[in-house]
């Protein structure tokens, strides 16, 4: 794991020092988004494989971040910040033998007990089309409102999207309307590597120190 | 190429007309020998049967390239032609073995790992799909290819069951998935014949001590699987980081991990029972798009085939990068071509070949 993350840090001077990385655009009403704090567990909602991705994206945002595809209450002892990241998956579903309603109420549990312990929530939504079906919406529209920020890779309202249109978790601007509705600063991204610049600066790290 | 004799041609064989059997020879040896022009990457080519000798002269038996190179590193498996209907696979493979060359470590490459299902085209997935493909080299000769079937020949295996029931999990699949290479793993030395192929691959990934492997596949266009790398949860950060990277290149993957209900598939069996990285890249065939009648299979500008094979070799490089990264530089592999893989995009793919 150290190796991993030492690779990974140097992988981020490297892009940092090319100025390689996308940079995420960020929405007017999100000028100064709230400082968030590590440690960061990552964990899915929905089961699908955006969380893993999500992880590799905290680590090369030098991030001290673990990951556990579907945390536990325990998982959340000394957590600072967690990720959901949003999403479903039928096969993941299958794979934690779970259905969408038993997968809701988990993530209900989890998230009660995150409030209690005060631990800030960054919701993403990072796999385009795919995780915008209406399993996926369900739980998009149950835990994004719950987000302290919100990170969609997808369109943002009057910019054209450039990317393929199958990466646009956005399209229908539900999440700008649930960040709208719910007053929560939403960043969007147009790659999943984008998502490394939003961390730096929703983290407060120096890009230069890793 | 010719391949080895047929035992279909043996018990075909006597009291027949000896015209009948001639006939049977041609069709059976057509079917299963292929256009492929070892480059100077190869260092060797072996056989399945080298694994598993009961193959030996079965129509499940099928050539292994081995790219040895000058680095010492690890071990890798690149299979095609599990389906082979998913032609990228097939011939994303075909021009490793043309062209490529290995820097580090050792790559297996079996451009045909279902060879009975390369020998015939049913046209129960699609049924305008043609027999065979054909690309035109620089010198401007016209190479032929097998436009195969997704399942192994029913002629080169007994009678498909009632159930198929993959042994090893008890889960259940439609009788046809019997002759399903990509149901069968980890496979059975007395088994059925697509068993007996994975018996033998599960082999070779032991005795060759494989570190990665790769199973290239094709899905309809449409489909949710196009455009996916699949891998086994002991690979998912490699799975993630190639994705990540390939994103900012515009190559757009989805993730899919492999889990309980996989059974019998390569990344499933393998990751569970060997120390195998497993994964599975799907490209997208208008071939496999049942709306498509009559589809044009290497030159439909929604995803022609040099598309589909820059995408399935990009994406090995992707994986073989991030696996050095992550897993250290001892069981690293490493390979180039010629030229540069971006070339192959929007290209003729024939001029690439030998
Ligand atoms: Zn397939």
């Amino acid at each position: 794991m150290n190796r991993r993350i030492a690779v990974w840090t140097a992988f981020i001077l490297l892009l940092g020092s090319l100025s390689l990385v996308t940079t995420a655009q960020e929405s007017e009403d999100a000028a100064s988004p709230l400082l968030f704090e590590q440690p960061v567990l990552v964990t899915s909602i929905g089961q699908s494989a955006g969380a893993a991705q999500a992880r590799v994206v905290a680590i090369r945002a030098g991030i001290e971040a673990t990951y556990s595809q579907r945390a536990t209450l325990e998982e959340l002892e000394g957590i600072k910040t967690l990720i959901i990241v949003l999403g479903a998956s039928s096969k993941g579903l299958g794979a934690a033998g779970v259905d969408i309603d038993g997968e809701i109420a988990w993530a209900n549990e989890l998230l009660a007990k995150v409030n209690e312990l005060g631990i800030l929530v960054i919701a993403m939504h990072i796999e385009g089309g795919a995780r915008r079906g209406p399993s996926s919406d369900l739980i998009n529209s149950t835990f994004a409102p719950l987000a302290a920020t919100i990170i969609v890779k997808g369109s943002q309202p009057d910019v054209e999207w450039t990317a393929d249109e199958s990466a646009d978790g956005n399209a229908d601007g539900l999440f700008t309307t649930i960040a709208t509705e719910n007053d929560i600063p939403i960043l969007y991204i147009d790659t999943t590597l984008g998502a490394v610049d939003v961390l730096i600066e929703l983290f407060g790290m120096t890009p230069a120190e890793g | 190429m010719t391949h080895r004799t047929q035992p279909t041609l043996l018990r075909v064989g006597a009291g027949m007309l000896l015209t009948v059997a001639a006939f049977f020879f041609v069709m059976a040896s057509a079917a299963t020998s292929h256009d492929i022009r070892p480059g100077i990457g190869v260092s060797e080519i072996r056989w399945l049967s080298d694994y598993l000798p009961a193959l030996e002269g079965t129509p499940g038996d099928t050539e292994i390239y081995v790219l040895r190179g000058e680095k010492p590193g690890g071990a890798f498996l690149l299979l095609g032609g599990t389906h082979a209907n998913e032609i990228a696979g097939v011939m994303a493979a075909t021009l490793f073995v043309e062209r490529g060359t290995v820097t580090q470590g050792t790559v297996y490459v079996i451009p045909h790992a279902n060879n009975s299902a390369a020998s015939y085209n049913s046209g129960v997935y699609n049924a305008g799909t043609p027999d065979w493909i054909e690309l035109t080299t620089r010198a401007g000769e016209v190479r032929q290819f097998r436009y195969g079937d997704r399942r192994t020949n029913p002629s080169d295996q007994e009678a498909d069951p009632e159930v198929f029931i993959h042994e090893q999990s008890g889960l259940e699949f439609d009788g046809g998935e019997a002759r399903n290479l990509n149901r069968n793993y980890p496979g059975k030395a007395d088994g059925t014949l697509t068993q007996q192929m994975c018996y033998a691959l599960f082999e070779l990934a032991e005795r060759e001590k494989i570190n990665v492997l790769i199973d290239m596949h094709e899905s309809s266009i449409t489909g949710r699987l196009a455009n996916t790398l699949v891998s086994h949860p002991r690979a998912v950060d490699i799975a993630a980081f190639s994705i990540l990277d390939l994103e900012i290149e515009g190559l757009a993957l989805k993730q899919e991990v492999s889990s309980g209900e996989f059974f019998g598939l390569s990344h499933k069996e393998f990751g569970d029972r060997t120390h195998v990285l497993p994964f599975l890249i799907e490209s997208a065939n208008p071939g496999q798009e049942k709306s498509i009648s009559n589809p044009d299979v290497v030159n439909d500008p929604r995803s022609p085939l040099s598309d589909r094979v820059y995408l399935q070799l990009r994406t090995i490089q992707a994986i073989l990068t991030n696996h050095a990264l992550l897993e250290g530089s001892s069981t690293a592999i490493a390979f180039e071509f010629p030229f540069g893989l971006g070339e192959l995009l929007g290209a003729d793919l024939g001029a690439f070949l030998r």
